[in-house]
């Protein structure tokens, strides 16, 4: 009877294993036919790379799509689902190799995990994917980067400060969209220091390179500043589930300033409020992607009372802000986000990464306009070759020439007036 | 179907069979894709991190929600070796250096956390476990110096100096010239080779003498101390080898993967293993390929269907697999051959047939 059951366990093994390589096997697609990659009537133009057809172009982007940055994660797809479905509708983007193809997005969920965003790069290899582009998440993205490398991959417009991205290192097909961490906290040093009055600052940031980075742009403008100094500085992990204890021990110090380089949502409205609470009335800086006024600052109730002043690193406009809803480029905004984006509630205003997608999409789509050859090599140099590009929602025009920076350069400092943010110069 | 049972209790068939699927698994790789054979890779790597958790949740009943820490401490322990010593003068040997540390070091943290967590029980101990991967994170972001922090570290494109004296870009993964195969294949074959390995050990540890030991502790420990089986001792003993499991599956993580980050460790991953373990089928070695298959295929095919479900898709096959096979996924084949049997109205119906998935570590007590 033992043997028996052992036997047939042994067995169950086998079956089930088996199944599973079978099954496996039925899933798996055969090799593309060598050369066969639509560009045959090129006519001694270079072999097309995957994902480029003479009609259309398959662009993948994995992100968070579910999970605690879900939210984000969508929105970095969103904006340019949004706005390549208004340039297909329009027949396509004519391309600088004369064809007019249609852009097909693909986007994958990484959950945040960089173990699944490494099987979604190859994933998006086995799909013939052209590019990757406008992932969100620092982990997420640094997955990939080397075997995108491998490949001859691109990697582009991420959506992370991290400025390896866009160190134009020799084999590496990638570009960063966002300004660096560095550069949005050094944009408000800069106007602390121009301010002339003495601060006491208090820092609380994340314990990882988007902390930090906030932390040390911060920490390189105020170099040399008698007037300010910095009282205390505590970081937390992107885990925690309060900071109570720290924004408390932060207020004990006297502090006037308070630097918030705090990238969690629920975290960043709950800090708001205990401020508020403990009726601390310090200047506030915000990051750049934890700064939305219908996403942070509504929810938590601040006002334009409240503290004595919300500033943040910003470099496009904010589509919760009343003016961008009233622009004519933001009623074309809202409207693709309305027709296009299917599948979940999205407004297009809770975060900032719509815009910045939407943003990304004008970029690739005049990479698109400028690439000869329909191979990743020649978009890449497309893409890295655009200067004085005007786009609807950014400050300033995109360079994409210089090396070391990433696709959107211009910074500028905003304060919130209680509906939006305007732009300022000075503390104070 | 009695035809067909017959055939199947013959040791020469069963035998066959193993080997056609051992066929199967040898050639696959040289005629599938290369998305087949990475997807085949990952399961095997998360089947061997499911089989470790199984031998301490499966087969000794005790919750260990931690068991990702070891997984990451392992894939730590083989990446920062390799990254520092691979291309220098032991070459090839960086590897093996990184093997090793990857099943030591994590089974020497698994036996000292044992030893003083094992002395709960149940909720306690599951709580204890918690606090792995809630602590590894930030030790991990806090020597950012070695392990890369949150941006992570990867052994692609490392430095190496070739014959001719020259520096190159090089991956201690990829395939060696006299192979003869593609990047893919090899990481297939050397990852499946010690999958094998791992499995087949603890096929003989479950099926022997400690594996009827921890059937005991799982059922009764007051049964087990009047039998002269310490409880104690061999829940540390099962929580080490899992944790020695663990780290085994962190290598191979490098392996299949070739970078690592504080993220790896995060508290979340953790639960997917142990919703893995349980959809998989706990207690049960099959139950662990299975798992592992879950764990990487789910996002896959959801991916290709509605990437915004995942999720969704999980908790919905958590809860059909909890509902309808609450022996797992492995127990499907006897549910499917109880249901037949009852639907032919109960006939022949021989007693080794109606060993339950329950009781199945049990009944090897009976030796």
């Amino acid at each position: 009877m033992i043997t028996t059951a052992t036997g047939r366990r042994m067995l169950a093994f086998a079956a089930s294993a088996g199944v599973v390589a079978l099954a496996i096997t039925g899933c798996g697609r055969a090799e593309p036919p060598a050369g066969g990659n639509g560009g045959g009537n090129g006519g001694g133009a270079a072999e097309a790379s995957p994902g480029i057809t003479d009609d259309t172009l398959t662009l993948g982007i994995t992100t968070p799509l579910t999970g605690a940055t879900a939210g984000p994660g969508n929105c970095t797809a969103d904006g340019a689902i949004a706005y390549f479905g208004v340039r297909n509708a329009e027949g396509g983007i004519e391309f600088g190799d004369g064809k007019t193809r249609t852009i097909e997005i693909k986007t994958y969920d990484d959950e945040y995990n960089p173990e699944k965003s490494v099987t979604n790069f190859q994933q998006m290899v086995s799909d013939e994917v052209f590019a990757g582009a406008l992932g969100l998440g620092t982990p997420t993205n640094r997955a990939w980067r080397d075997a995108a490398a491998e490949e001859g991959f691109p990697q582009v417009l991420v959506m992370t400060g991290d400025p390896v991205f866009s160190s134009r290192e020799d084999g590496y097909l990638d570009l960063g969209l966002v300004p660096s961490y560095q550069q949005e906290g050094g944009a408000f040093g800069e106007a602390l220091v121009a301010d002339g009055q003495p601060h006491k600052v208090a820092v609380l940031f994340q314990n990882d390179d988007y902390g930090k980075g906030y932390t040390q742009g911060f920490k390189d403008a105020i170099e040399g500043s008698d007037d300010i100094e910095i009282v205390k500085e505590l970081s937390y992990e992107p885990t925690a589930s309060s900071l109570e204890g720290q924004i408390t021990e932060l207020q004990a110090t006297g502090a006037d300033v308070l630097f918030h380089a705090v990238s969690v949502t629920p975290l960043a409205i709950a800090d708001l409020q205990k401020v508020a609470a403990l009726g601390w009335k310090p200047i506030l800086f915000l990051p750049s992607n934890t700064a939305s006024p219908g996403g942070i600052l509504t929810p938590a109730g601040v006002t334009a009372d409240t503290f004595t002043g919300v500033y943040a690193a910003g470099f496009a406009q904010a589509a919760a802000a009343p003016p961008f809803a009233e622009s004519e480029a933001g009623k074309a905004y809202f409207a693709a986000i309305e027709q296009y984006v299917t599948g979940h509630e999205q407004d297009g205003k809770a975060f900032p990464h719509c815009v910045w997608s939407w943003t990304g999409a004008q970029i690739l789509e005049e990479a698109f306009k400028n690439m000869e050859e329909p191979t990743r090599e020649s978009f890449y140099e497309a893409l890295t070759s655009i200067s004085g590009l005007e786009t609807d929602f950014t400050f300033g025009p995109i360079d994409t020439t210089v090396e070391g920076s990433p696709a959107v350069q211009v910074v500028e400092l905003q304060k919130f007036n209680g509906n939006g943010y305007a732009n300022v110069q000075v503390v104070g | 179907m009695n035809g067909l049972r017959n055939l199947v209790d013959r040791p020469w068939a069963r035998w066959a069979l193993g080997a056609v699927i051992a066929i199967i698994l040898l050639v696959l790789p040289l005629s599938a894709t290369e998305f087949t054979n990475q997807t085949i890779t990952r399961i095997a790597v998360f089947a061997v991190a499911v089989l470790g958790l199984n031998i301490v949740m499966g087969y000794t009943g005790q919750v260990s929600l931690g068991h990702i820490f070891f997984v990451g401490v392992g894939a730590y322990c083989a990446i920062i070796p390799i990254r520092a010593l691979w291309g220098g003068s032991i070459a090839e040997g960086a590897i093996v250096i990184g093997f090793a540390l990857a099943i030591i070091i994590p089974g020497i943290v698994g036996l000292i956390v044992a030893l003083a967590a094992v002395r709960l029980r149940g909720l306690a101990l599951a709580m204890i476990t918690i606090a792995l991967p809630i602590i590894g994170v930030p030790i991990a972001k806090r020597f950012s110096d070695i392990t890369g922090g949150n941006e992570g570290v990867s052994v692609r494109r490392l430095d190496y100096v070739a014959s001719d004296g020259q520096t190159y870009k090089g991956n201690p993964f990829s395939a060696p010239a006299w192979s003869g195969l593609a990047d893919d294949q090899w990481q297939y074959y050397l990852v499946m080779i010690i999958a094998a390995a791992l499995f087949g050990l603890a096929f003989f540890l479950v099926r022997g003498k400690y594996g009827r030991a921890f059937a005991i502790v799982k059922a009764n420990e007051s049964v087990a101390a009047s039998m002269g089986i310490s409880p104690y001792r061999y829940k540390v003993l099962a929580f080490t080898i899992a944790s020695m499991y663990g780290g085994a599956a962190g290598f191979l993580y490098i392996v299949a993967l070739q970078y690592t980050s504080s993220e790896t460790l995060s508290f979340g991953h953790s639960i997917e293993l142990v919703i893995a373990t349980i959809v998989g089928g706990a207690g049960s070695i099959v139950g662990s390929i299975l798992g592992g298959a879950v764990y990487v295929l789910v996002p896959q095919i959801t991916n290709a269907i509605s990437p915004e479900s995942t999720t969704v898709v999980q908790g919905i096959v958590i809860l059909l697999v909890l509902f309808l096979l609450p022996g797992g996924l492995a127990s499907l084949p006897r549910v499917l051959a109880r249901r037949f049997r009852r639907a032919r109205g109960g006939h022949n119906v021989d007693s080794s047939n109606s060993t339950e998935p329950a009781i199945e570590n049990t009944e090897n007590t009976k030796h």
